[in-house]
């Protein structure tokens, strides 16, 4: 506990009480009929009906501002402040108002409206500093901004206005240093419906089921035990809500899920922890994980305070010691043990999908073309930006190809070979805007797997302690009962929601301004991308987003 | 002469031979393809046989290639049909080139063969006319030329003096001669080139290599080998992952000199050992790992003059408590081939077989190694008699299928080898590789011997004769005493009783008299109320050991497999009878498939023609017969048919399936409450993720057994390869009479074994020639055993306490309690049902004496691990 409040301290702001959040969590319900459509088993994508955006805002009292308007004493309690902002920064206040939602405030960019508070106040009493806080917070591939426009996304399904940067983080290369081209005169005039932004998963021709998904991308595995039952129950209504699919990582098959099982990608991982027969025959799609982006080579572990009684039940292992996944598959030496492997789900459930999650060594092509040929549906390409807290820096930093080359590669060789258009190719790691995933795509892959995102639209702050001691200060990553009590799943289902309606937005906005109407003709467009580092803006032609 | 100088000169005369490529950066990073896998086969046999038999394992087999890529090499050639005589076919390297672009055969031949050498004949490969006419075959097979060829003297003469190799024997110069100018043939025609021109197959002394783009079977049947007779085959079916494959350049085998090799596997090291041969003046110009492991081998082989055993060393390294069990003066050597070779030493999971013509030792060898950790299936077989033959190959039923198709054409073979069993790789035991020596005696006899790496002989004891199959056996009545015997035994339902007042008999009687109870059994059958109590004492003569008198095993499980056989094909198909108890499926009827009516109750699936895996596959139908309710399953005639009892789901309590066969990999994986029986050995990864139900295996089982096992209870009667147990967690139950090559139960998770939680208990027992059970030289010669577990336990029996600390990395021995032994107990009752191991009489009994339990079992558990336990306790 002491952990956690020195986290909150730092940033200034304390976590509801549970009844609090329990009152939160009555306000955001899924409607029960929309629920009821979302579980039916087929999708006619064409008749999808996003799910409804709706107010999530922040569990905590402040909410994380990158300026912080403070009013003097010398204020009066005019009222005028309050009714100047028009994004509802200030609340009234018995001696003077409150400025509660500085993190809605637009900052000194507001200085040329008529309405900017701070020119306008007879009293001269309110001032804007930047938050001292917000400096600190995030880090170079998460900035403060991009989390804290995520959580405006998740707050209210908006496109933040507060001068946020939204649309890169400051890694200094990668995803950061890609721009999207906007040809000259391309640039569509239609209302957003018309832009498709739907997702095939089976092009292989097969006898299994199509599959398709409204949006490009599903939700990757976190498993019961690396964070709550809140937090997955959470992701995986959302991930109903909007007719797409999310997995269960490496951590068993939690009875909560079962009314979500078609929208639900069951993980055969290196450990098999709590893979069983009827868990793969529950699911449409069965995933693979040979290993993750953030730590390719070692496989997955479980620390020992983790494992709690609950988690130890689910995985039937012994509470409280380390569980470890070995690497890789102690069955799968090579390819053609895969294709058995690959076989063997098939066998156990004739409906299903596959797909083979690998991380991206620099002969990830062939590795593209070996699952092929062994009879995956869909490859996941996990490259080194992702991962949480959880798995070692030297790993992270210093493992693996970045994405944006394995890409291409592999979508360049998959073409040579003949036989790109019978894998869906799917890219994770490291994607954390609408930005990312046109830019992904435009590289070359079919549609995206999200992780980290989904962690900050449910508040998570980037602390980097994913793994220790109990967990969470917000009450993500944990299995402590009394901190999974700090997210409702109702309230993070709608954040969760809310973020991808927002993205929806900006892909539509994207494709647009690109002359595309379905995402589909995005792939492998790389003329649709700059890299800054290769070539200077004034000879780009075309408009730089 | 040193054999240092020899080396250094031979290295030496190929510096300018890779001096092109030097300075440059030509090392490359990766191997063209991944492969990883694929299978591998070979067999070695006293009398020349032919290529079609090689055929069978490689179709057995398709599963692991893709079809882009087969090859075989033949070893001890039969000269008449190569039109030379025997002497210009053991004296004359035979040098064959494919031809991927036949223009370029004269200026070839120009260049590098008819300056050099004297050819007494040369032909071009005989192929079927079209290559369409076969199917399967999508891209035509190079062309290829063969030539017998001895280099010319002055050529020699000259080679020596330009390549300061006066040194060396005018035969091993001659040696040198035809690898360098192969090198440069290669890199002319091969690797220097966009488009590939041409490459030399092989240039040993009588033996050869083909390849082509498709299924290794298909070039027997595209280069006409169905007939052509070799003592030593090996083949390969590739899995290269590249997509577009259109000449066989890259497929296996590759070629030292008088050796090839095929490869399953895929090092991780390929830089290095790349780096390690270029230091050596050898570059690789194929780029693919194959080619440098045959390249490491002719290195230490030739070059070196390393012994086998020590090449086998620098190879695959001995380590681990492993090596601590070598006496000091193989450890003082091993050491330092370790120190000095272990840059060329391929790490990562690979599996090598090797076919070679010792030249003046009028020897063929077939040689199967595998690495230190046993990271790819290996199997290995012999079976001797009039004629003999050695068998390696990634699954056992390939073996099978290989002496089926031997015993078809020539009855002396028996269908079932004398002795399967597995390499421990790197290991003190048995140094992860065996040898089978196809040598010429004296008298003019040729002779199969089979050795491992320090040379100790693997044999079967000859005072037990074979049936010859071919021989028409004498029929006459059963003793009317025996026949009335049987019948009771039958009806009363007592078969244990039967088959145990039969073993006496069974013993005395010779072939014949076997025959005749053995036909009268399969006529008793034919009575609806006996055809249960014959299958199951039938069975019981298949699963268990027991004495057979002169008659030699092998052929004894033969007629009792095609008894069982015959009674099975007898049953009426499902398509035509209606209501009795047992009724037949098989390939052609499967979509006729219904559910069981009044009086129906086993489903017997002949599962021969079903494809190992797919929606088509036995395993799938199972699934369908239950869904429609039927509960008992008896499968027969498998050849390495895949997922039998897999996809039937939760709750199966109350289902059986009995295997007869060559049962295939991932058996029992997923179960969940139902009973499966293997009549025989099993092959790999077993019980996958094992939920609940039980299994039997009547044999030995292979590598990853149990992987993930949730619980279920399990029992071998034999042992268990690599890996056995990982990563289990739960409550599994498991018994194994034998033992475990290595790594049993590591990150075994079973909780707490006394409260539901799991454990495994190892006998560490074998059965003898005579059908005895013995105790094995250690119940458990890994060098890792429970490594890093947290919960559970293993029981092992051992009694002399072979057991040290130094195999556990994470458990500690702790003394056997009573409370351990009640535990176990109601397991050990029911091991001793199923395989008659007695409690009292082999377990508890230590060289003739008894002792109570505590004095006999061990016990294993997991020691408290700082690493593994979490910083708080409360949870507990």
């Amino acid at each position: 506990m002491r952990y956690i409040l020195r986290q909150c301290s730092v940033l200034q702001c304390s976590p509801l009480s549970s009844g609090l959040a329990r009152l939160v969590s009555g306000l955001f319900t899924v409607p029960s009929q929309l629920m009821a459509f979302y579980e039916g088993i087929m999708f006619d994508v064409s008749q999808f009906i996003p799910p409804e955006v709706k107010p999530a805002p922040t569990r905590f009292r402040h909410g994380l501002s990158k300026f912080r308007i403070v009013i003097g004493k010398n204020c009066d309690n005019c009222g005028l402040c309050l009714n100047l902002c028009p994004f509802g920064v200030y609340q009234p206040g018995a001696k003077r108002p409150k400025a509660g939602k500085d993190f809605l405030c637009l900052g000194p960019a507001c200085q040329k409206n008529e309405f900017y508070c701070i020119a306008r106040c007879p009293k001269d009493a309110i001032t804007m500093n930047p938050n001292p806080s917000f400096e600190v917070l995030g880090d170079r591939r998460w900035t403060a901004d991009l989390l804290a426009s995520t959580w405006y996304m998740a707050e209210t399904g908006e496109i933040p206005y507060q001068g946020l940067n939204y649309k890169t983080g400051d890694s200094g290369g990668g995803f950061d240093k890609l721009r999207l081209v906007f040809p000259p005169n391309k640039a569509l005039d239609c209302p957003d419906e018309d832009i498709c932004l739907s997702l095939d998963l089976n092009r292989t021709g097969d006898e299994r089921p199509s599959i398709s998904l409204p949006i490009p991308f599903y939700l990757g595995g976190m498993s019961f035990g690396s964070v709550s039952i809140n937090a997955i129950l959470s992701r995986v209504r959302a991930a109903a809500a909007w007719g797409t699919f999310c997995c269960t990582g490496e951590g068993g098959y939690p009875d909560d899920l079962k009314p979500y099982d078609d929208h639900i990608i069951t993980q055969v991982a290196t450990g098999l922890f709590g893979v069983r027969e009827e868990t793969i025959q529950r699911v449409r799609i069965v995933e693979f994980k040979y290993a993750q982006g953030a730590k390719p080579g070692l496989g997955g572990h479980l620390l020992g305070d983790k494992v709690t009684t609950e988690v130890a039940r689910m995985r039937e292992a012994v509470v409280g010691s380390s569980l470890f996944s070995p690497f890789p598959f102690h069955s799968v030496y090579s390819v053609e043990d895969h294709k058995k492997h690959i076989d063997w789900i098939k066998a156990t459930n004739p409906r299903a999908l596959v797909s083979v999650k690998v991380s991206t060594p620099n002969d990830v092509d062939m590795v593209a073309v070996g699952s092929y040929f062994a009879g995956a549906h869909i490859l996941q390409l996990d490259g080194s930006y992702g991962g949480t807290g959880a798995a070692p820096d030297i790993a992270k930093k210093n493992i693996a190809m970045p994405l944006e080359y394995a890409v291409p590669k592999v979508h360049k060789f998959l073409k040579e070979e003949g036989i790109r258009d019978n894998l869906t190719l799917i890219a994770s790691g490291g994607i954390r805007t609408g930005y990312d995933v046109a830019k992904i795509i435009a590289l070359g892959a079919n549609g995206v797997c999200l992780g980290t995102a989904d962690m900050v639209a449910l508040e998570c702050l980037r602390c980097h302690n994913c793994e220790s001691g109990r967990g969470c200060a917000r009450g993500i990553a944990t299995t402590d009962p009394e901190l999974t009590q700090l997210i409702t799943q109702d309230w993070g289902t709608q954040r969760i929601i809310n973020v991808y309606a927002a993205w929806m937005k900006q892909l539509r906005f994207i494709l647009k301004r690109l002359g595309i109407t379905h995402i589909r003709d995005l792939v492998g467009r790389w003329d649709c991308l700059a890299h800054l580092d290769y070539i200077k803006a004034e000879e780009i032609e075309g408009e730089l987003e | 002469m040193n054999q240092k100088h020899i080396a250094q000169a031979i290295i030496d005369s190929r510096a300018r031979l890779v001096e092109k490529t030097k300075g440059l950066p030509v090392l490359p990073l990766r191997t063209e393809a991944e492969e990883g896998g694929c299978g591998v086969t070979g067999f070695a046999c006293n009398i020349p046989v032919g290529g079609r038999h090689i055929f069978e394992p490689s179709v057995q087999m398709h599963n692991r290639g893709n079809g882009k890529g087969g090859g075989i090499a033949a070893v001890g050639l039969e000269a008449g049909k190569l039109g030379v005589d025997q002497n210009t076919l053991e004296s004359h390297f035979l040098l064959q080139i494919a031809l991927l672009d036949p223009t370029v055969l004269k200026e070839l031949e120009d260049r590098f063969v008819r300056p050099f050498f004297k050819i007494p004949h040369e032909d071009f490969v005989p192929t079927v006319d079209d290559f369409r006419d076969i199917p399967g075959l999508d891209i035509e097979p190079p062309q290829v030329k063969r030539y017998f060829v001895q280099v010319q003297p002055d050529v020699l003469a000259k080679f020596q003096l330009e390549k300061n190799l006066g040194k060396l024997s005018l035969e091993k110069a001659a040696e040198e001669f035809v690898y360098q100018n192969t090198f440069r043939l290669n890199e002319t025609y091969y690797s220097s080139l966009g488009e590939k021109k041409a490459f030399v197959l092989s240039h040993g002394r009588n033996m050869m290599i083909l390849k082509i783009v498709g299924y290794a079977e298909k070039v027997a049947q595209y280069y006409q080998l169905d007939d052509f007779k070799a003592h030593i085959w090996i083949a390969h079916q590739r899995y290269p992952t590249k997509g577009r494959v259109w000449h066989p350049g890259g497929a296996h085998p590759f070629i030292g000199l008088d050796e090839a090799l095929v490869h399953n596997g895929d090092f991780a090291n390929y830089y290095s050992v790349s780096e390690y041969l270029y230091q050596r003046n050898v570059v690789p110009l194929f780029l693919t790992d194959t080619e440098v492991s045959v390249q490491v081998f002719d290195l230490l082989n030739r070059v070196y003059g390393y012994p086998l055993e020590y090449i086998i060393e620098s190879l695959a390294p001995t380590t681990e408590m492993d090596f601590d069990k070598l006496s000091v003066e193989k450890q003082r050597i091993y050491r330092q081939i370790q120190t000095t070779q272990i840059h060329g030493s391929p790490d990562g999971p690979w599996f090598f077989i090797i076919a070679r013509n010792l030249t003046g030792e009028k020897t063929y060898q077939l040689i199967g190694i595998t690495d230190t950790a046993m990271l790819r299936p290996q199997v290995f077989a012999l079976q001797k008699g009039e004629v003999e033959i050695g068998l390696i190959c990634s699954e056992k039923q390939a073996i099978d299928a290989t002496l089926q198709s031997l015993a078809r054409e020539d009855p002396r073979f028996g269908t079932i080898a004398d002795r399967y069993w597995n390499a421990r790789g790197g290991s003190y035991t048995d140094g992860g590789a065996f040898i089978f020596s196809v040598k010429e005696s004296d008298s003019g006899n040729w002779n199969l011997t089979c050795q491992d790496k320090f040379g100790r002989p693997i044999d079967i004891p000859a005072d037990r004769t074979p049936l010859d199959f071919s021989l028409e056996l004498k029929t006459f009545p059963l003793k009317a005493t025996t026949a009335q015997k049987i019948r009771k035994g039958l009806e009363s339902g007592k078969i244990i009783s039967l088959y145990s007042s039969l073993l006496g008999s069974i013993e005395k009687w010779d072939y014949a008299q076997l025959n005749n109870f053995l036909d009268h059994l399969i006529a008793l059958a034919k009575e609806e109320k006996l055809m249960e109590g014959v299958v199951e004492t039938l069975t019981l003569l298949l699963d268990r050991r027991y004495p057979t008198g002169t008659k030699r095993r092998r052929s004894v499980l033969q007629m009792v497999t095609r008894s069982l056989e015959k009674i099975f094909n007898g049953i009426p198909s499902l398509t035509q009878e209606k209501g009795t108890p047992f009724l037949r499926i098989d390939y052609a009827h499967r979509l006729m498939l219904r559910a069981p009516e009044a009086g129906e109750k086993t489903l017997v699936v002949d599962g021969e023609q079903f494809p190992p895996e797919g929606e088509d596959c036995d395993s799938r139908l199972v699934v369908k017969a239950y869904e429609l309710g039927w509960k008992r399953f008896i499968g027969y005639g498998y050849r390495g048919q895949r997922f039998l009892g897999c996809g039937l789901g939760p709750d199966t309590k109350g289902v059986r399936i009995d295997a007869y066969g060559s049962s295939g990999d991932y058996l029992a994986s997923g179960i969940d409450g139902l009973e499966i029986v293997v009549h025989g050995n099993a092959q790999d990864q077993l019980g996958q993720i094992l939920k609940s139900g039980k299994l039997v295996v009547h044999g030995d089982v292979g590598q990853t057994f149990l992987y993930g096992a949730k619980g279920g209870e399990v029992y071998v009667l034999g042992n268990a390869a690599g890996r056995p147990l990982i990563n289990a967690v739960g409550r599994p139950k498991v018994v194994i009479n034998g033992t475990a090559l290595d790594f049993l139960a590591e990150s075994f998770m079973a909780g707490d074994p006394h409260n539901g939680g799991g454990f495994v208990i190892v006998n560490g027992l074998a059965v003898d020639n005579q059908g005895n059970i013995i105790p094995q030289e250690t119940p458990y010669p890994g060098a890792n055993l429970f490594s890093l577990a947290s919960g559970g336990a293993i029981y092992i029996r051992d009694p002399h306490q072979k057991i040290v600390a130094e195999q556990l990395n994470g458990g500690e021995i702790v003394p056997f309690s009573e409370k351990d032994w009640q535990l176990i107990l109601p397991y050990l009752k029911e091991n001793e049902r199923l395989f008659g191991i007695s409690i009292e009489d082999h377990l508890l009994t230590v060289d003739g004496q008894k002792f109570p339990p505590s004095q006999v079992f061990r016990t294993v558990q997991p020691a408290k691990q700082t690493v593994l336990a979490g910083g708080l306790d409360e949870w507990e």
